[in-house]
């Protein structure tokens, strides 16, 4: 299910760039006006959708059944989830202008994307410090690998490139999108009503909040600059209505099915899976250059083979990243005269420990560990669980495959 | 709500249609495979002890399904 929902959600977004590249060079050609008029047409669009999901059947609501089993009906928004809905608004705000400012530089999808995927980067140092791990070298190894993967898939067949769109990729889209990323990862791992929250509501309160952070941003910069680009967003919002609702139908669905992969894996691993989206929107940017919406591609055989391997080292990069995980339990029995609590905080301080429960039964805790590398559960859990004194016996069990349903 | 693990041991040969039959049951939340002394870890929530009694049977029930053990959770501490 992981998979399958992370790789819709890539095909989906591939999809969109072919899209989105069309409208920014046919109809809008300006990233910031086309930024807000994602956000303000998206508003009625993922309302519209969310209350279809809504209607009920068969005793469960159209969204559960085929979007997220969490979900039952658009609801108002609670308030544990106002401050990571602002923070995740803020991130698209940024990744959604930052998006199409780049189009507007760089025509061909292909070219744009790629840079993109480097979030990995951003998101390993992120969970590393939330899951008081460090990086292993392996890992090391498969970021440098996605990260020059990147660079060399990223040489555009069009001969576009330029120094001003590399500064907006690494310090306006990718920041943004991880702090889109982390918070909206928060959100699905909120409870509602003693059931995870689902990925529909938060979409629709996403598009709502960052339509209202954009307003803002881009509004400041027109005070700023005396430009006008918050006049020519609402202006686009209205006569190009249906391509831009079409764009944000795309993107419900792509963001539906990314922030239901979020709660069952890493941010990093979704992401690694997600960034396949690179290698759907080659045949997107083709079709596009036949139309004769972008530039014609180069036939420079060298250039072909450069892009090519480029992808190649990428998705094994990738690959290697999402299958380096490693999940476990321990089963622990502990001695009669310590203080349970205690024990229990000594298990959550070791580095690799996702879970501690303390439990009625045959074991007094079981344990679960997150590592990126089997090597660390010796060297960074076993020699610890060992040296607590409270702990009389354990027993380790590697899990082979796991199914989630949030 | 009441959270539990149930740890399954398996007759060899019957887990994947055990585990396709246990993705069905509707209050579990998590369902790992595991190698060493048990064959497959199940999270389960459920309201009360009588579900959970319920979902226990509905395990036991599966084809294949050689011993339970249920660990209730008393307390939690999770990332």
């Amino acid at each position: 299910m992981f998979y399958v929902l992370a790789f819709s959600s890539a095909i989906i977004a591939a999809v969109n760039s072919g899209v989105d590249a069309t409208v920014s060079k046919l109809f809008i050609p300006n990233g910031w006006a086309l930024g807000f008029a994602t956000f303000a047409v998206g508003i009625p669009v993922t309302l519209l959708l969310s209350l279809m999901f809504s209607i009920p059947l068969k005793g469960r609501s159209v969204g559960s059944r085929f979007a997220d089993p969490s979900f039952k009906r658009l609801r108002l928004l609670r308030r544990e989830e106002v401050f990571p809905q602002t923070m995740a608004a803020f991130g698209n705000a940024l990744y959604t202008v930052g998006y199409f400012a780049l189009f507007v530089l760089i025509e061909d999808p292909s070219v744009v994307l790629p840079f993109t995927q480097v979030v990995i980067l951003y998101l390993v140092a992120i969970e590393s410090i939330n899951d008081k791990d460090m990086p292993t070298l392996s890992e090391i190894q498969s970021i440098l690998i996605v990260t020059f993967g990147a660079i060399l898939g990223s040489i555009s067949l069009s001969g576009s490139l330029n120094f001003e769109s590399l500064l907006i990729v690494f310090f306006v889209i990718n920041p943004g999108w991880v702090l889109l990323t982390v918070y909206q990862r928060k959100l699905k791992w909120i409870k509602i009503d003693d059931q995870y929250n689902d990925s529909i509501n938060i979409r629709f309160w996403n598009v709502l909040f960052s339509c209202v952070l954009t307003t803002v941003l881009i509004f400041g910069y027109d005070l700023m600059t005396g430009s006008n680009h918050l006049a020519a967003g609402v202006s686009a919002s209205v006569n190009q209505f249906w391509w831009i609702a079409l764009i944000s139908t795309g993107a419900f669905f792509a963001f539906v099915f990314y922030i239901r992969a979020l709660g069952i894996g890493k941010a990093s691993v979704v992401q690694a899976v997600r960034s396949s989206t690179i290698m759907f929107s080659i045949p997107v940017s083709i079709v596009i250059a036949y139309l004769g919406i972008i530039d014609p591609f180069s036939t420079d055989p060298v250039l072909l083979i450069i892009k090519v391997i480029g992808i190649i080292i990428m998705m094994m990069g990738i690959l290697s990243f999402a299958l380096n995980l490693v999940k476990a339990y321990i089963f622990i029995h502990v001695k009669p005269g310590y203080p349970l609590e205690e024990t229990m905080q000594k298990l959550w301080n070791i580095r690799g420990v996702s879970r501690v429960t303390a439990t009625a039964g045959k074991y007094d805790f079981i344990v679960k560990i997150r590592i990126r590398a089997l090597v660390k559960g010796y060297e960074k859990i076993i020699r610890k669980v060992e040296g607590i004194d409270a702990i009389e016996s354990f027993k380790w069990e590697s899990v082979l495959k796991e199914w989630e349903d949030i | 709500m009441i959270k539990s693990y149930i740890l399954i041991s398996m007759r060899p040969g019957d887990s994947e249609k055990a585990i396709a039959a246990m993705r069905k049951i509707e209050k579990i939340a998590k369902i790992s495979v595991v190698a060493g002394d048990y064959d497959i870890v199940v999270r389960v929530q459920v309201d009360s002890l009588e579900d959970l009694l319920k979902v226990t049977d509905k395990i036991q029930m599966i084809p294949g399904v050689k011993k339970t053990t249920t660990q209730v959770i008393e307390k939690e501490l999770s990332l």
